[in-house]
């Protein structure tokens, strides 16, 4: 990780905008429709700036339609932005859509590039020539991946007989046979068990440290995250809303824990009582637990606990960490009701 | 030249691991063919005359029996996959390919032109010959109707990807492709021989790049009287056809992918 300095993407205050049809209900609106010239404009992506360096692994997060894939089929060439500017090491990825292939691969969790009908090795060869790697390149890419994964078997599988842990697992192995600068990683483990999670995992992050491959990641699954990202990039409604590490993202919330009691006689009863002990704390119940959320800088927690032992029977008792997925939800609720972002947080 | 011929080698291999679908193939080609003889006997006997439009029944049989062999070859049902991998959004994994889209497809293409001459055209072409005992010459016409198979291939594929651009825009396949279809194999001559369509059809058809696909390589292949200078202005058009199909296929699909929108993920 000697050139960590280096830009390899640069988005420069890009924006992209689709045209959609307005449509309208029931078979009278359907038909109007074939002769509607009623477009809306939706933003999908809305003046998004940022810069990623060589070797970096960044989790691009955000809910569902809130432009992820758009940013990242405008990285890929596929999609030309409304404004703004893209260089992808250099290149203006829709312009020069071939050079820029040479530089990136990409990884559709939903999707396969591997040829269906063939055993993977055929796919590797095909995908060898088409980007031109060299025997030795090809050889050494191979035993790296030896090293890192048990692909004898896979190799001589058809893709098509191939369970979707390995044929992610295939696709990704694909996306970096031709050693890119960059790899796109859209949802890799949607669907895929907890081993199965956990090997690909272990496996980007190898073949990023080996390779210093850049790894751009989009994911709904925090432990991905957790695991891979040391940099995230929040994106809503088109909007950029956070970018730093992910230990500042933390930070940033404050030093809050939860802690979890449990007591005799209904909990949601006992829990309005908590609240009115700690006026200062969120307190909510249900079936289980008492749910306390401290803020550390303010409070100690065991100060808590012992006040709650003092006039309650407490049977049971957690503590817990919140979670980068707690934040991350904090983010996306804020920022789909800004007036509501003070609660909590 | 090698990115493109290992595509090739990867359709040859992709399509022969579905070894019953060839069995298919040659099956429903021997009904179509059963259907074909009846129904021209018929028209030829109730014509009352040996020739018809200047053809004998053979010559038509022979016409009709290798239309249906070329068109088995080279039919490629591209318009099905561009519009399958649109609507999959497999398209996006494709486009990102280091080499254009069009010529990706192409040569994705090319393998299966490959195993379906020799498993189609070329015995279909066989048994046509012995049947009719050198009906066909072999001289020139073979080297050239090569060529012009080889034009119609890229015509016929320039087509297709035309048609498969406006998918981009429609998001459907179905009623376009099935519109294509009808017209290119009226208007080509694969269903029915240019030399029976009324006059004013028959300059419309000459106007149009269609005839270019099928009845320009029959053409060639099956000339008896005709002249070079006949040939040659066959195969002229034929190149000029090639070419203008061929630019306004990538320029339409360039336009097109600076505004398409490419669904889900």
């Amino acid at each position: 990780m000697d050139n960590n300095e280096k830009p390899v993407i640069e988005l420069k205050n890009i924006s992209k905008e689709f045209k959609v049809l307005n449509r309208h209900e029931g078979l009278k609106g359907s038909i109007r429709d074939l002769f509607s010239r009623d477009y809306r404009t939706v933003k999908a992506v809305d003046d998004v700036s940022m810069t990623v360096n060589q070797g970096e692994i960044v989790g691009y997060l955000g809910p569902n339609g809130a432009g992820k894939s758009t940013t990242i089929k405008m990285m890929t060439g596929v999609l030309e932005p409304t404004s703004g500017q893209i260089l992808v090491r250099g290149n203006v990825p829709y312009l020069h859509r071939s050079e820029n292939a040479q530089n990136i691969g990409v990884v559709f969790g939903q999707r396969s590039q591997l040829w269906w009908a063939l055993p993977l090795i055929e796919s590797f060869r095909i995908l060898k020539d088409i980007y031109g790697i060299s025997d030795q390149a090809y050889k050494d890419i191979q035993d790296l991946y030896r090293s890192l994964v048990d692909i004898e078997d896979l190799l001589h599988k058809p893709v098509r007989q191939m369970s979707l842990g390995q044929r992610t697992l295939s696709d990704i192995l694909a996306a970096f046979l031709h050693d890119p600068a960059i790899v796109f990683l859209d949802e890799p483990t949607i669907g895929l068990d907890v081993s199965m999670k956990a090997k690909i995992r272990e496996l980007i992050c190898e073949l990023n440290n080996k390779r210093n491959t850049t790894v751009i990641l989009t994911t709904h699954d925090m432990g991905d995250v957790d695991a891979l990202c040391r940099r995230i990039v929040i994106i809503d409604r088109g909007k950029k809303l956070y970018d730093n590490d992910i230990e500042h993202l933390k930070g940033f919330f404050g030093s809050y824990r939860t802690l979890k009691v449990r007591m005799d006689g209904d909990l949601k009863k006992k829990a309005l009582k908590v609240q009115n002990e700690f006026p200062s704390l969120s307190v909510t119940g249900d079936d289980e637990w008492i749910s306390v959320l401290v803020d550390e800088s303010r409070d100690r927690v065991v100060d808590v606990l012992e006040k709650l032992q003092q006039s309650h029977n407490i049977k049971d008792m957690q503590l817990e960490e919140i979670s980068t997925e707690e934040v991350i939800k904090k983010i996306y609720e804020g920022a789909a009701s800004p007036s509501s972002d003070s609660e909590g947080a | 030249m090698k990115k493109y011929l290992t595509l090739t080698r990867a359709g040859i291999i992709e399509a022969l691991q579905f070894r019953l679908s060839f069995v298919v193939i040659v099956v429903g080609n021997l009904l179509y063919l059963t259907v074909i003889y009846f129904l021209w006997k018929a028209i030829y006997a109730s014509a009352g005359a040996d020739r018809v439009n200047g053809m004998t029944f053979t010559d038509t049989l022979i016409y009709l029996v290798l239309a249906t062999a070329l068109f088995n070859f080279m039919e490629m049902y591209t318009v099905w996959e561009i519009g399958r991998s649109i609507q999959s959004g497999k398209i996006v994994l494709d486009i990102i390919k280091p080499m254009p889209y069009r010529r990706y497809l192409f040569w994705s293409f090319t393998g299966s032109f490959v195993t379906q001459f020799f498993l189609t055209f070329l015995p279909t072409f066989i048994v046509v010959c012995i049947l009719t005992h050198g009906t066909i010459r072999f001289g020139v016409n073979i080297p050239l109707f090569i060529l012009s198979v080889t034009m119609g291939i890229i015509i016929n594929y320039s087509i297709d990807f035309i048609v498969g651009t406006i998918c981009l825009y429609t998001e459907s396949i179905w009623g376009i492709n099935i519109m294509k279809q009808v017209i290119v194999l009226l208007f080509s001559g694969a269903v029915i021989p240019v030399a029976f369509f009324p006059e004013t059809f028959k300059k419309v058809t000459f106007c149009l790049p269609f005839r270019a696909i099928y009845d320009a390589p029959l053409s060639i292949l099956l000339s008896q009287g005709t002249s070079y200078p006949d040939l040659l202005h066959m195969f002229f058009v034929q190149l000029i056809w090639c070419v203008v199909m061929t630019a306004v296929s990538v320029l339409f699909w360039n336009v097109s992918l600076r505004q398409i929108t490419v669904n889900g993920g």
